[in-house]
């Protein structure tokens, strides 16, 4: 999967409406992944299909559809473990490339200068 | 009926959110801004029910993927209850199978939509289950109403009387009920016209409402006759109330016929403890059928009230 150019966005930053989303969407975002990274390190499955469960939801109508899909890959992998799931390493990857995608687009927050 | 005039009807409606995510409370409070309707949120199943209880929202936006009671669960809870299961349910979910959508569906939802949201077509399913909503209601409302009176109709005194009267007898609370007759009415409609006597039966009517408190169930019996169920009240008490409608038909005037003054008469009967009475609705109704052929064998234009067992009343003149 190719990274989107971060300055991007699915919504017209131009329109108000859409820009107090976008806007909403990434000042929320740092507490995600700080949660998504807290979550991993106790190995908490659970809080982890969930919040990707609502960034999966949620995410593209924020105008962040990659993020949308990076989401929906986490959630599906914890669904395919299940109850046997104890073993994190086998979602490392989808964990790691939605936190880094979120990351440039918090890297790259136009609300924030 | 156009949107224009259902809006009207209710302005503007509560829409009940229920969604974990604050991502979602956040893009439909945005999304639906520019919709006439009044959005409130909660944030799990359980929490939902108990607003949706208390705020009576006019359409209810339902999550399935929940913590503490997931969507389902929720709505099998809405729709066992009677005092929410005529709220329509718009499921939206994340999960988009379609086994999910048939149990929603057998649930008793009312439309199912997946999310992520496309936008258009939220906010027409949205649209479209209001006024579905508002039509139902209005429904509800038109076949409960007399037309010319705006009261209660004949329906819906039987219904309401005998659930009334047993809630009453189980609570050991006062229970009263009242019949009115305006006297003479035949004589109205003769000489002045039947228009005339509709402004009459509207006109009464209303003075009733006014009389009444929100407890007190008005409904038009047939005709010129009218009849009052009165929980939590006492004989006595029921007999003040009928008195100041009494007295205040009597002081109405009438554009079509001011020298024609029109009076009513009034049988109450009733108890002050419903576990006393030991007897059924119908014969309570024969009971206050006989004391308004009492008032009107009297001389009218009064009224007469009693306990159902016979004891007369001590009314207190005072205040």
């Amino acid at each position: 999967m190719s990274v989107p150019d971060p300055n991007t966005f699915s919504l017209d930053i131009n329109d108000p409406e859409d820009a107090e989303l976008i806007e909403y969407f990434l000042g929320e975002l740092p507490e995600k992944v700080d949660f998504i990274n807290d979550a991993a390190d106790r190995v908490d499955l659970e809080s982890l299909r969930r919040i990707a469960h609502q960034l999966k939801g949620a995410a593209p109508g924020f105008g962040f559809p990659s993020i949308g899909s990076a989401a929906k890959e986490l959630e599906g992998r914890i669904r395919e473990l299940g109850e046997s799931g104890e073993d994190i390493s086998s979602v490392r990857a989808q964990i790691e490339s939605l936190t880094s995608l979120c990351q440039s687009y918090i890297s790259s927050n136009p609300f924030q200068k | 009926m156009t949107d224009e005039q259902l809006s009207q009807l209710e302005s503007p409606p509560a829409v009940l959110l229920i969604d974990d995510s604050e991502f979602v409370h956040r893009i439909l409070d945005s999304r639906l801004r520019s919709e006439s309707i009044s959005l409130i949120g909660e944030y799990d199943g359980k929490a939902g029910i108990e607003r949706a209880i208390q705020d009576q929202p006019a359409l209810i936006l339902l999550d399935l993927d929940m913590p503490v009671m997931d969507g389902f669960e929720a709505l099998r809870l809405l729709k066992d209850d009677p005092v929410t299961r005529n709220i329509p349910v718009i499921v939206i979910s994340g999960l988009n199978s379609s086994q999910d959508k048939v149990t929603a569906f057998d649930l008793g939802a009312v439309d199912f939509i997946t999310k992520p949201f496309e936008l258009t077509e939220l906010r027409a399913r949205v649209r479209s289950s209001l006024k579905m909503s508002a039509l139902l209601r209005m429904l509800e409302q038109k076949a409960q109403i007399d037309g010319l009176s705006g009261l209660y109709n004949r329906a819906y005194f039987d219904d309401r009387f005998q659930e009334e009267y047993d809630r009453s007898m189980r609570h050991g609370q006062p229970f009263s009920i009242a019949l009115i007759d305006l006297d003479e009415f035949k004589q109205v409609n003769d000489t002045y016209g039947h228009p005339a006597g509709d402004m009459v039966i509207s006109g009464v009517a209303r003075l009733i409402l006014q009389q009444c408190r929100n407890i007190d169930i008005a409904c038009r019996y047939g005709g010129e006759e009218f009849v009052l169920i009165m929980p939590e009240t006492t004989p006595a008490q029921a007999f003040t109330l009928c008195e100041r409608i009494r007295a205040g038909c009597e002081a109405l005037s009438w554009a079509q016929h001011p020298s024609r003054k029109v009076t009513l008469s009034c049988g109450v009967i009733g108890a002050d403890d419903g576990n006393s009475i030991n007897s059924t609705p119908q014969a309570l109704f024969e009971m206050v059928d006989r004391n308004l052929y009492q008032a009107k064998q009297n001389g009218r234009n009064q009224v007469k009230a009693s306990h159902f067992d016979g004891t007369p009343l001590t009314i207190s003149k005072a205040g």
